[in-house]
């Protein structure tokens, strides 16, 4: 009989690779989510706001609950390759005891094997995608490590135990069935019902349980924690009720426009709806994992567009130097600086004299912020008067060496400063059209200076050169949590779709196959194809974007910026990657039914 | 015979299996003409090679070498969307297995074929609902495959097959997985729009009784015609007779 199991195993090896390869990709991904939420210390270390951690906690919650419904997804996909041959065994009059034993040590078997292996693909995962954000995003990453036994066994005990749960499941499923009825599962009726009380009062229910989500989401500063747990529950509900009330619906309009009179086109709608019920759930899970990703991705990005903006605001100049050389005023003048100057002073151990007249002639910039927002500002223009009241004025020690950066500024004029004694200093300051553009020659620059040790700095933040530094090293955690979660959920995203829509292939293929020999074109039979994944794809990720534009109010407490800023960026990218996986699943899937 | 035939099937071969494989001839050599209008039989035992000859009438197979004319239009060699638009126009199909699309309602299989051929959509439902009164199914245009009977089923598929009014009909065992009323129903039906219509058809089976229908049957065996009955004024009854008896000598 383990033969016979065998044998129908390799039969259907196809199917078997779609599951497996499904619950791999599930569950390496679930463990490179908890490689970041258990690691304490990374957290603690990265996070300038205690919330982080409990965000994480909820992000697990939600997590569960979609491997809970994977899972469910995959054992009845499981079941349902199962159930003609296990009725085949009792017809053949296999015990109901053995065909139990065999249920159970199958659901297991595969469930810890592809555990395991997907832990494994995880910790490769989570090394490779670190290795490339932190090399493309120049980043630093303290307390980080791929593997992270604690995320391993978390992975572990959820996977099994919930696979433990499925076997005794299917052990019911198979054994209380007759044997007839498990040959015929497969016929079974699907007239599209429509309800409209129903339909409606649960698209009420949705749109409201939405909006109390959005609320919350906009509300977090006054809610605190309770805000993100009623979004979570209020937007998951709510986007499941709105599928499944006007999916249904939007299939049976469609199909009164002539357009669907023609060429597949009403085959299409109907598949569609034929599969309504089952895709309701998976469609809110991928609109739900798609707000996520993107919003992840989104935020990730924000933080990153977050430091060259922090940096320019903190300083009107890129870089300064103390008694440059001559060959370095060269590479300064080669830079083509938009704003130069050029300060003498003459420090004493506790005070910085400079000459007036310099200032008078070139004034010193420095940035204001206006308004509430710590993100707009302004240049101005300050002579040495001016400068002397400023609140800014600490913009020009800043960048001053460090030994001269605690110092009191005094402004003399020509003749009083030409009477001190001490010797004469130059302070060259300047700034480029784009400070970003010229890290490496600001390096050289530096390096030389701290050689000379003119000017060596060492925790300043004065120069947006300096700046970038700092805030860098501050955002960084922040960043790689966002792009890193952004991928796994876009990871987990793709798996779910594809696995969905791949296990419906078996069925798809003799539908094809039916229409290929009414005379229905190849091409006819593609577009069918394309229109019938496309729109697997478009819904949810229609509804994510939806969400991820309400969810991003939720960061206006942490980041400086507006997190709608340059939104279109992340969008992009996303909608690529997206793309990519509308692609990937097609050919898959053609190959598959065509 | 006055008239060019609607089908004629020009010594056909087909030989499974690769050169130097082991191989196997399902099909050694087989011709013959159907006229139009003509309602013709192909019997033979499992194995006799009943279902290939169909299949590459039906152009969903090559054969190894001979050719097949259907309205004076050799069909072996077409390929892609020629192919695809001669099954669509030139003939219909009825299947043992019914092969209903069960994700769509009756009418929406019965229209498919013309959907197909972007006919615009004012013209689709007169044609559905002519050829389902002629068949007798238009009270269930709006049922699900899975809520129809067996023999409700085999009448929209036959519905189907008919609506692009095609040059000839192919039914394999399309009796099979009925019962005997209804199976006689739609032989009876067929009768009917062989006669009313002059729809030539094309009918396997191994079973004697939907044979008794025929105008002329064609014996097969080892992939070759044995021997071909025509009825002419028989009455079904003698002529089923007739095959019964053909039927015990022949399988010897």
């Amino acid at each position: 009989m383990f033969k016979l199991a065998l044998s129908s195993f390799k039969h259907r090896w196809r199917d078997y690779l779609v599951l497996f390869s499904g619950l791999v990709m599930s569950s390496a991904i679930f463990y490179m989510f908890e490689a970041l939420a258990t690691n304490k210390d990374f957290l603690k270390q990265n996070s300038m706001i205690s919330m982080i951690g409990y965000v994480f906690q909820f992000g697990s919650v939600l997590l569960t609950i979609i491997t809970l419904v994977y899972i469910g997804y995959a054992n009845s996909f499981l079941l349902s390759m199962r159930k003609r041959d296990y009725g085949l065994f009792m017809l053949v009059g296999a015990r109901k005891g053995k065909i139990g034993q065999l249920i159970w040590l199958e659901t297991l078997l595969v469930g810890i094997l592809a555990t395991i292996i997907g832990i494994l693909l995880g910790t490769g995962l989570t090394t490779g995608v670190s290795h490339l954000l932190v090399q493309t995003l120049d980043l630093t990453l303290k307390h980080f490590s791929a593997w992270y036994t604690t995320a391993a066994l978390v992975t572990l005990v959820l996977y099994v135990g919930l696979f433990l749960i499925a076997g005794l499941f299917n052990l019911i499923a198979l054994t209380k069935t007759p044997a007839l009825k498990l040959l015929h599962s497969n016929d079974q009726p699907n007239r599209p019902q429509l309800h409209p009380v129903r339909q409606i009062i649960e698209v009420l229910v949705g749109v409201i349980s939405i909006g109390i989500g959005y609320w919350a989401m906009s509300h977090l500063i006054d809610l605190q924690l309770a805000g993100i747990g009623i979004a979570l529950v209020t937007i998951v509900l709510g986007t499941y009720l709105l599928f499944n009330a006007v999916f249904v619906w939007l299939v049976v309009l469609l199909k009164r426009f002539n357009w669907a009179q023609r060429g597949l086109n009403r085959f299409t709608l109907s598949q569609l709806s034929f599969r309504i019920r089952n895709y309701t759930k998976i469609l809110s899970i991928v609109a739900m994992l798609f707000a996520l990703a993107l919003g992840a991705i989104t935020t990730g990005m924000g933080f990153h567009q977050q430091v060259p903006l922090m940096a320019q605001g903190g300083s009107a100049y890129d870089l300064s130097l103390v008694n440059p050389t001559k060959a370095q005023q060269k590479t300064v003048n080669q830079l083509k600086p938009i704003r130069q100057a050029t300060y003498r002073y003459k420090a004493t151990t506790k005070v910085i004299y400079y000459n007036a007249a310099d200032f008078n002639q070139q004034p010193f910039y420095t940035t204001h912020t206006i308004g509430k927002k710590q993100m707009s500002f302004k240049l101005v223009k300050n002579n040495a008067q001016q400068l002397k009241k400023s609140f800014y004025n600490y913009q020009l020690g800043d960048l001053q060496a460090t030994v001269n950066i605690n110092k009191k500024a005094v402004f003399l004029s020509a003749k009083a400063y030409h009477q001190l004694k001490q010797p004469e200093m130059q302070l060259v300051v300047f700034a480029t059209k784009d400070f970003q553009k010229h890290f490496t020659t600001f390096k050289h620059l530096t390096k030389q200076q701290a050689k000379r040790s003119v000017n060596t700095r060492i925790g300043a933040t004065g120069g947006r050169y300096y700046g970038y530094q700092v805030f860098n090293g501050m955002y960084s955690g922040l960043e790689f949590m966002g792009f890193f979660l952004g991928v796994a959920f876009l990871a987990m995203l793709a798996s779910c779709l594809m696995f969905k829509i791949l296990s419906g292939a078996a069925a798809d293929r003799q539908r094809y196959r039916m229409l290929d020999k009414l005379g229905t074109t190849r091409s006819q039979l593609k577009k069918a194809l394309r229109q019938e994944i496309a729109v697997l794809f478009i819904l949810p990720g229609l509804v994510g974007i939806v969400h991820v534009l309400f969810g991003l109010q939720m960061f206006k407490i942490i980041m400086v910026t507006s997190p709608y800023q340059g939104i279109w960026l992340p969008f992009g990218i996303f909608a690529i990657l997206y793309l990519g996986y509308y692609w990937l699943t097609l050919k898959i899937y053609q190959r598959l039914v065509l | 015979m006055p008239t060019t035939p609607i089908m004629t099937v020009a010594d056909l071969h087909k030989t499974y299996g690769k050169a130097g494989s082991k191989q196997y001839e399902a099909l050694k050599g087989i011709d013959f003409d159907v006229q139009p209008g003509e309602f013709v039989g192909i019997m033979g035992a499992s194995g006799s090679g009943k279902t290939t000859l169909l299949n590459m009438l039906a152009t969903l197979d090559q054969p190894t070498s001979g050719e097949v004319t259907i309205h004076q239009q050799p069909i072996t060699h077409l390929k892609g969307n020629q192919l695809a638009d001669f099954r669509a126009k030139e003939i219909g199909f009825i299947f043992q297995d019914f092969n209903l699309l069960e994700t769509m309602t009756a009418y929406e299989n019965i229209a498919l074929p013309l959907m197909l051929q972007n006919v615009a959509s004012k013209k689709i439902r007169p044609a559905v609902e002519q050829v389902a009164t002629q068949l007798g199914i238009n009270d269930f245009l709006t049922n699900y495959p899975n809520e129809l009977s067996g023999g409700q089923k085999q009448r929209v598929a036959a519905a189907r097959a008919l609506i692009n009014e095609p040059a000839i009909l192919f039914g394999d065992e399309p009796t099979g997985a009925l019962d005997s009323k209804s199976a006689r129903e739609l032989l009876d039906m067929f009768t009917k729009i062989n006669q009313e219509q002059a729809v030539s058809i094309l009918l396997v089976t191994h079973d004697p009784f939907s044979a008794s229908y025929c105008q002329r049957i064609l014996f097969i065996k080892d992939g070759k015609i044995g021997q071909e009955l025509r009825r002419d004024q028989l009455s079904r009854r003698d002529f089923y007779q007739q095959i019964l008896d053909t039927l015990g000598t022949f399988e010897q």
